[in-house]
């Protein structure tokens, strides 16, 4: 930290937003996708594209780089975003994203670009409006939709993109990006603890990140700190909750699950993951076998859940059932 | 002793017809036109019984088969649709009695089910039936009197049941108080009667509702679980209804005495029941019926297919109450119930969670995420940043996000006074940082009006000139109105 003070931070961004490469010539990994999408710059032409992969590999930096590259500085004034938070229901497409697509092209670019965050998270009637409004505008406006799970894009939008794959970032990607970033901060780090980090972040290069600039702000990059930063991130109510219910406190563990769900604002997905995080981690001690019979029903609601079932009530049959294995003894 | 009891609505049918409570007038009729038929020469074939529920009017057809050693064949209101159970009906109607076979009484039940066009059919169909009988009908209805049932009136002998008196109905419940060896307080049994507004069915209902369920008949009992006549009990007493429910039909029948919508009474057992049912086994075995119940909710929900309805409430009304075995006596506790928190703690950390979303929604414009992956991804960190780290550090990012009071102590807490202050230093110093420069460049252009440029200032003026001139040019190529709203302009 002494670096850092001498120098005086009167304003600090997060260094995901700080570091997040603005061109596609900063973007160190994704070689093929990286190329391919240059050669799309340089023809000032590309057909709608489709972004998969899991979450921090940089999809959403490829195509806001993209579109800097292809119209400048000022590359927002022609780009409608819509993430996720976003309402986008089939209304949303029809007419905003219409009235977008289909409006006159500005002289000095070659189309206008609608960039649609978590696409896989949309209806699959909202599906189907997009998909016509790509027909019928593709001459004037491309469409970049990003998804995590391309299988839930509809197969006629699929048919109608350019798919790019992108992967978990490798080891030494993550790695050589992080002690760059720590050069640029003046900040101390050990080759360990960004190891840790890559191991923790698992390719989720936004996540590595967080957990760099965390394990900083606790005064170093040490691995203690980042273990520390990470240990604190997670709320330990997930584990005691686990715990609770084990030791058959039904209303206690489901208090537990009130707060985890309200105070934290965790989705139920969010806490399936953390459970099941906890389930095979090394910090529960319980008979090995439950650990295959739990994940088995995590599995069962998460897919409930994303099915449209109500998180408070599947989460509580799950601690129901914890309750009963507890008693059972395994 | 039988492990499962019949409801006593059946085990109390009447066996013979003069054990039919009151309904002498309807006696006076049934009784020779049974007899004609039987003697073979009905003056009319069919007779409909009609009356308000719970008057008798099933359990007098009940009566006579069993009085004359009649068989019953019974068709209701959802089967008259159905062609292949009208044949089946009408096969047997056509049918003579054999010379050692039983007779058969025909019942069509809920005649007044029918109604309009789509049901012309059906009424045609019953009419034919009518037409071929060997053997005696008898249809009921609540409400006789719709125009499309008219050729059924004519065709048939009108039998009316009345309400019956709470006079009748307190002697009945009293003799099946006598029967069951059951101790009633006769002012329990006189809200029971009160309540059930002549209907004999729902009264006896109750009384086992109230006799299995406390093991007493008491006033107070009483008050508890039947509430007064409107049938619409609060949620709490409703919930207690369904967990004490014995059968299938007692716990589904309990789901309807409330205004509540179907899945707002499913968070209304999800809140209690663990409150009632504490055995590990039965609590995970009633979870698993409610979170089917749940899934069923959610693919009305996606699909609006409604028809599903009927397996959702099922699920969680019998399926929680049958799930309850391995401790009985949970059921029946008295426990305090509560409204369902989920409810309560959502308005109370309303504004807490607005902060949180307002946090999340700035950081997510900052690194261009979903918010819901920076509640989940990014928000633990900065709590960790501001809650452990250097203050000074969580200071500089509240500024650089630009995160207001509020959000500062949601994210800091205790630590919230002192990283605040931090960040009123900062802003002020950023602030003379700001009116340095300011003022420095208004030096800068003083001096230069003022005194003659020398040649050095004058090249720097002319680049500076020169920088302004491309970017007017940059401007002029953009579009006339710029950012999104041009494209949103029309014409």
């Amino acid at each position: 930290m002494s670096s850092r003070s001498s120098r005086k931070v009167l304003a600090e961004l997060l260094w995901a937003e700080k570091y997040r490469p603005r061109s596609l010539d900063e973007i160190v990994n994704q070689e093929e996708i990286v190329a391919r999408l240059k050669r799309f710059v340089k023809e000032k032409n590309m057909p709608h594209l489709l972004f998969a992969g899991p979450p921090g590999t940089g999809k959403t930096t490829a195509a806001h780089a993209l579109a800097h590259d292809m119209f400048g500085e000022d590359y927002r004034m022609y780009m409608l975003e819509l993430n996720a938070s976003d309402e986008r229901g089939i209304d949303v497409i029809r007419s905003k994203v219409k009235e977008f697509a289909r409006s006159r092209l500005p002289a000095n670019i070659p189309f206008k670009i609608v960039l649609l965050d978590e696409a896989d998270n949309m209806t699959s009637d909202a599906q189907q409006a997009l998909r016509r409004l790509m027909e019928m505008y593709v001459a004037v406006t491309r469409f970049i939709l990003i998804a995590n799970y391309p299988s839930k894009i509809i197969e006629p939008i699929q048919s109608r993109c350019a798919v790019f794959r992108f992967t978990p970032l490798k080891k030494e990607d993550v790695i050589s990006r992080l002690s760059w970033i720590c050069k640029q901060e003046g900040v101390k780090c050990e080759t360990d603890a960004l190891e840790a980090i890559y191991e923790i972040s698992e390719g989720d290069m936004r996540k590595a990140i967080n957990v760099l600039q965390t394990a900083a702000a606790l005064g170093e990059v040490s691995v203690s700190n980042v273990y520390k930063a990470v240990g604190l991130a997670h709320p330990k109510e997930v584990r005691e909750m686990i715990r609770i219910a084990l030791s058959g406190d039904f209303m206690g563990a489901r208090d537990q699950l009130r707060r985890l769900m309200i105070n934290y604002g965790l989705s139920g997905v969010d806490i399936v993951k953390q459970i099941h995080r906890e389930i095979f981690g090394p910090n529960l001690d319980i008979p090995e076998k439950l650990r295959v019979e739990i994940a088995d029903y995590l599995g069962e609601i998460q897919f409930r859940m994303v099915e449209g079932a109500d998180e408070e009530i599947q989460l509580s049959a799950l601690l129901a059932r914890l309750v009963y294995m507890g008693k059972r003894g395994g | 002793m039988p492990t499962r009891r019949l409801p006593w609505v059946i085990k109390y049918r009447p066996k013979r017809i003069e054990d039919v409570v009151n309904q002498d007038k309807a006696k006076e009729l049934v009784i020779p036109w049974i007899r004609s038929w039987l003697e073979g020469r009905p003056r009319k074939k069919a007779a409909l019984f009609y009356g308000p529920p719970g008057s008798g009017k099933t359990s007098m057809a009940e009566a006579i088969a069993h009085e004359y050693g009649l068989e019953i064949v019974e068709m209701n209101a959802s089967d008259y649709r159905r062609a292949s159970d009208i044949e089946r009906v009408a096969k047997v109607a056509a049918s003579q009695r054999g010379l050692f076979g039983r007779g058969k009484l025909i019942l069509l039940d809920e005649v007044d089910g029918l109604s309009g066009l789509a049901d012309k059919g059906a009424i045609e169909a019953i009419l034919s039936l009518i037409n071929i009988t060997k053997n005696p009908i008898i249809m009921t209805a609540n409400d006789p009197w719709s125009p499309s049932l008219r050729p059924l009136r004519d065709a048939a002998l009108m039998v009316e049941f009345r309400r019956l008196t709470k006079t009748m109905v307190k002697r009945v419940l009293r003799r099946i108080c006598a029967s069951e060896g059951i101790k009633c307080e006769e002012e329990a049994i006189d809200f029971i009667a009160e309540r059930a507004e002549g209907d004999l069915r729902s009264a006896i209902n109750d009384l086992q509702a109230l006799a299995e369920g406390y093991g007493v008949v008491t006033l107070e009992a009483a008050r508890t679980i039947l509430r007064q006549r409107d049938r619409v009990l609060p949620p709490y007493e409703v919930v207690r209804r369904i967990i004490i429910s014995k059968y299938a039909w007692q716990a589904k029948r309990a789901a309807n005495l409330t205004d509540l919508a179907p899945d707002e009474l499913m968070q209304w057992i999800h809140e209690n029941l663990p409150r009632q049912i504490t055995h590990p086994e039965d609590l995970w075995r009633a979870y698993e019926a409610l979170s089917r119940a749940d899934v069923f909710f959610g693919r009305i929900r996606r699909t609006g297919a409604w028809d599903l309805l009927p397996y959702a409430v099922e699920l969680m009304t019998a399926g929680v109450a049958l799930a309850i075995t391995k401790d009985m006596k949970s059921k029946y506790r008295w426990v305090k119930y509560s409204f369902p928190q989920k409810i309560q703690l959502m308005a109370k950390t309303k504004e807490v969670r607005a902060i949180r979303d307002e946090i999340a929604e700035a950081v997510s414009r900052h690194i261009k995420t979903s918010k819901r992956k920076v509640r989940a991804d990014v928000l633990p960190f900065l709590t960790v940043i501001f809650q452990h780290g250097d203050p000074a550090y969580a200071a500089a990012i509240a500024i650089g996000l630009g995160l207001g009071d509020s959000s500062i102590k949601y994210l800091a807490q205790e630590r919230a006074p002192q990283i605040m202050k931090l960040v009123a230093a900062m802003k002020r110093e950023l602030g003379k940082i700001e009116r340095e420069e300011a003022r420095r460049r208004e030096e800068v252009k003083k001096e230069r009006s003022v005194t003659k440029p020398a040649t050095e200032e004058v090249k720097g003026a002319k680049k500076e000139e020169k920088e302004k001139g491309k970017r007017k040019r940059r401007k002029k190529e953009k579009p006339a109105g710029r950012g999104l709203d041009a494209f949103f302009k029309k014409g």
